[in-house]
């Protein structure tokens, strides 16, 4: 019997862009500001652990507590060190974008230290409720105050995380306290986003701690967002942009997670073998072992940062060529296509940028939602293009970074060292950051080329937002990354058992 | 992506190695065929809507795993949150059938304390000139392992949509009498959010979408 079922259709994860516009929450409450003159940009790194209840921030010092907090990890540092340069030609840009129309550093100061006198973390967290409208903070100020100091490779890597997203913490305390050395060239405006702009992730940073995984976090802030959405009928034009539950929807979740058991099982394996082995044999291995680890410092990121202006189709090759380095039996080519078509949507767009310039109206869409449903393409719309891009381009490297370590684990022979496929890989991540960073640059050229004629309360918090969630992006591809280290590391004793044996 | 559902259901697709699997998969959550495919790397992972009811969604994550016996420390590892599964064997392997009742066995140990809702499936029922294991016998083995049996097409879009569906239905009737219950530790099923507003009025109707290729 075959009764066909004609009825195989595909179900929703499809994407289509709707004619929903999509309206920036909060955007527009915002009290109205004067324009002052942007400060000019010195310094963007940030700091890496925001620790509110030990030490509340004086507000004057904002450049001074940087590496605060950083007593930690090899990958820490590095990753941190990284940030320092990465983060800085990403938010440069942002800040120059948002500067010409935004609030100076003293605007920020003022709204902060007004609002908050001496700021007590009780304080603090009200405020972020306030600008949130969240409830997460108390939970955030609890996870805020555990103590880090773990040296694990896995939990090690969360300092890379925090560094950006400690800082830009929109439970509004980590803002203030966290981050004003960020704040003085993100601009009032940002704080406004962080906290409104993407919900679900204001949660998850509220809940980053050492003892968590970060699938665990982006899973809980996932749920969160989902609990929230569910409750409300805006829920379709929100969710368009939300990069947590797009993560998800791309799998990235899924294939985070299966990452993370393969590198626990790999790391309590390596620690089981180190444990049985003693003298010499131990000396040696350790050596091995911790010249595989030299390769995931990502210490690269430095060295050729400058000479990083390739052309569109590097991207692919090179991911392509490194790819096959591993001698693992997969291909990126999800990553490839899904790169590819964020870029021809971008130059569509850029090809048709004039003409949608003549028509926009006086009043920003913010309020005149209906009005302007026709083609245009609104500032909105490739917002929520380029988080969903952001998300999709991560969930991929992530995936294919858990079928690396599968095929590491359980390929067949090894052909290829256990370093050399570290350098490979963290050659990769270092290619993925910078594609991301140059991909966010080129929305929010977009943004800032479609989006003249509004409001910078309209645009300034896109920008951000676009900003924002490719740092993230790049911090949760290094994590990854970093996760692989185990799988590395019992490929490499695997691999040396072998040739004792023969 | 519509987040509003009743519940989640972790279902889990095993069986030997290119007996159809991935291609069962993808033409369930993605509506095509994918005619050429890589063998499958460790478990991978879909998820898509399914309303049972009018108004009443379950999202089923489904987890893809390879058959390749290299794989299966991994693929073990997702027996345990799963509350239902699809085991297929393909029609014209004979060796793929025989090899059920050790799917069943292994999934037994590894699933333990929980227990899988299988249900058997013929795969590849479109080479029906190809055929090695005849309907009966299968509908026999299944009904020896209480299960239920259905043969499925990916290439020709045969009662893929049922085979998901079907048991969908019937680990939804457990969960509603009880006999499986939402745990701590246990992902197999989850609760949903149930919306302040109904949104059954804007359920679109299926569209007649045959296979593409």
């Amino acid at each position: 019997m075959s009764d066909k079922d004609g009825m195989e259709s595909p179900k929703a994860g499809a994407s289509q862009s709707d004619e929903n516009r999509q309206s920036v929450e909060g955007a527009g409450s915002v009290e109205s500001s004067r324009r002052e003159e942007g400060e000019p940009v010195t310094l963007t790194r940030k700091r890496p652990e925001a620790k509110p209840s030990s030490e509340p921030l004086p507000a004057e010092e904002p450049g001074d507590h940087v590496h605060k907090g950083s007593d930690s990890t090899g990958a820490y540092q590095t990753g941190w060190r990284y940030w320092g340069s990465w983060g800085k030609t990403f938010l440069s840009t942002a800040s120059a974008t948002v500067a010409t129309v935004g609030h100076g550093i003293s605007n920020v100061l003022e709204k902060a230290e007004t609002s908050l006198g001496i700021p007590s973390p009780s304080e603090i967290t009200s405020e972020g409720r306030v600008v949130a409208g969240g409830s997460q903070s108390s939970e955030a100020s609890s996870s805020a105050t555990v103590d880090d100091g773990s040296s694990s490779p896995i939990s090690g890597t969360f300092g890379v995380l925090s560094t950006l997203s400690t800082a830009v913490q929109s439970t509004g305390k980590s803002v203030i306290s966290g981050g004003l050395d960020a704040l003085e060239f993100i601009g009032k405006k940002t704080m406004d986003v962080i906290a409104e702009g993407d919900p679900g992730f204001k949660k998850t940073k509220g809940f980053m701690s050492r003892n968590s995984t970060l699938s665990q976090v982006l899973r809980e802030a996932k749920e969160k967002e989902e609990q929230r959405t569910a409750t409300e009928v805006t829920m379709a034009t929100e969710k368009k942009a939300h990069y947590g539950l797009l993560f998800d929807e791309f799998q990235g979740l899924s294939h985070l997670e299966a990452l993370e058991m393969l590198s626990r099982e790999s790391d309590s394996k390596v620690k089981s073998v180190i444990n049985a082995l003693s003298g010499e044999e131990l000396e040696v291995l350790k050596g091995e072992l911790e010249q595989l680890k030299e390769a995931f410092s990502l210490a690269e990121f430095y060295d050729d940062e400058e000479e990083e202006k390739k052309g569109d189709e590097d991207f692919t090759k090179e991911i392509t060529s490194l790819f096959s380095e591993l001698h693992v039996s997969t291909k990126p080519d999800k990553l490839a296509t899904a790169r590819k078509s964020a870029h021809e949507w971008i130059e569509k767009l850029n090809s048709r940028a004039p003409r949608e310039e003549e028509k926009s109206e006086e009043n920003p869409p913010l309020d005149s939602g209906d009005a302007e449903q026709d083609v245009k393409i609104s500032v909105e719309d490739i917002h929520a293009f380029a988080i969903r891009s952001l998300a999709e381009l991560t969930a991929y490297a992530i995936e294919m970074f858990h079928k690396t370590a599968a095929l590491v684990l359980h390929g067949q022979q090894q052909e290829v060292s256990a370093p050399g496929r570290a350098k490979a890989l963290s050659q990769m991540t270092i290619v993925l950051c910078k594609e991301l960073s140059c991909l966010a640059k080129e929305f929010t050229t977009c943004l800032t080329t479609a989006g003249v004629k509004e409001k910078a309360d309209v645009l300034n918090p896109l920008i951000t937002g676009v900003f924002l969630e490719a740092s993230n992006s790049a911090s949760y591809i290094q994590d990854a990354f970093q996760l692989l280290l185990p799988v590395l590391q019992i490929s490499l004793i695997q691999a040396r058992t072998e040739l004792s044996q023969q | 992506m519509e987040a509003i559902w009743l519940y989640q259901f972790r279902l889990i697709v095993i069986g030997d190695s290119t007996v159809g699997k991935s291609c069962l998969i993808r033409r369930f959550t993605e509506g095509r065929f994918a005619q050429v495919s890589d063998p499958t790397v460790g478990v991978d992972f879909f998820s898509r809507l399914v309303e049972i009811e009018p108004g009443k969604r379950i999202k089923l994550q489904i987890w893809d795993t390879a058959g390749q016996e290299r794989f299966r420390s991994i693929t073990r590892a997702y027996y345990r949150n799963s509350v239902g599964g699809l085991l297929l064997f393909d029609i014209t392997n004979r060796r793929s059938f025989q090899n059920v009742h050790e799917w069943l066995e292994e999934t037994k140990v590894h699933a333990q304390p929980y227990q899988i809702v299988f249900v058997l499936v013929g795969h590849k029922c479109d080479l029906d000139t190809q055929r090695q294991v005849t309907r009966h016998e299968a509908e026999k083995l299944a009904a020896a392992y209480g299960m239920k049996y259905i043969e499925t097409s990916a290439r020709d879009a045969i009662n893929v949509e049922k085979a998901f569906t079907d048991l969908t239905r019937d680990i939804y009737e457990l969960v509603k009498r009880g006999e499986i219950s939402i745990q701590e530790g246990w992902e197999g099923v989850k609760s949903g959010f149930v919306p302040n507003v109904v949104h059954s009025s804007e359920e679109v109707v299926k569209s007649d979408r045959r296979c593409l290729c």
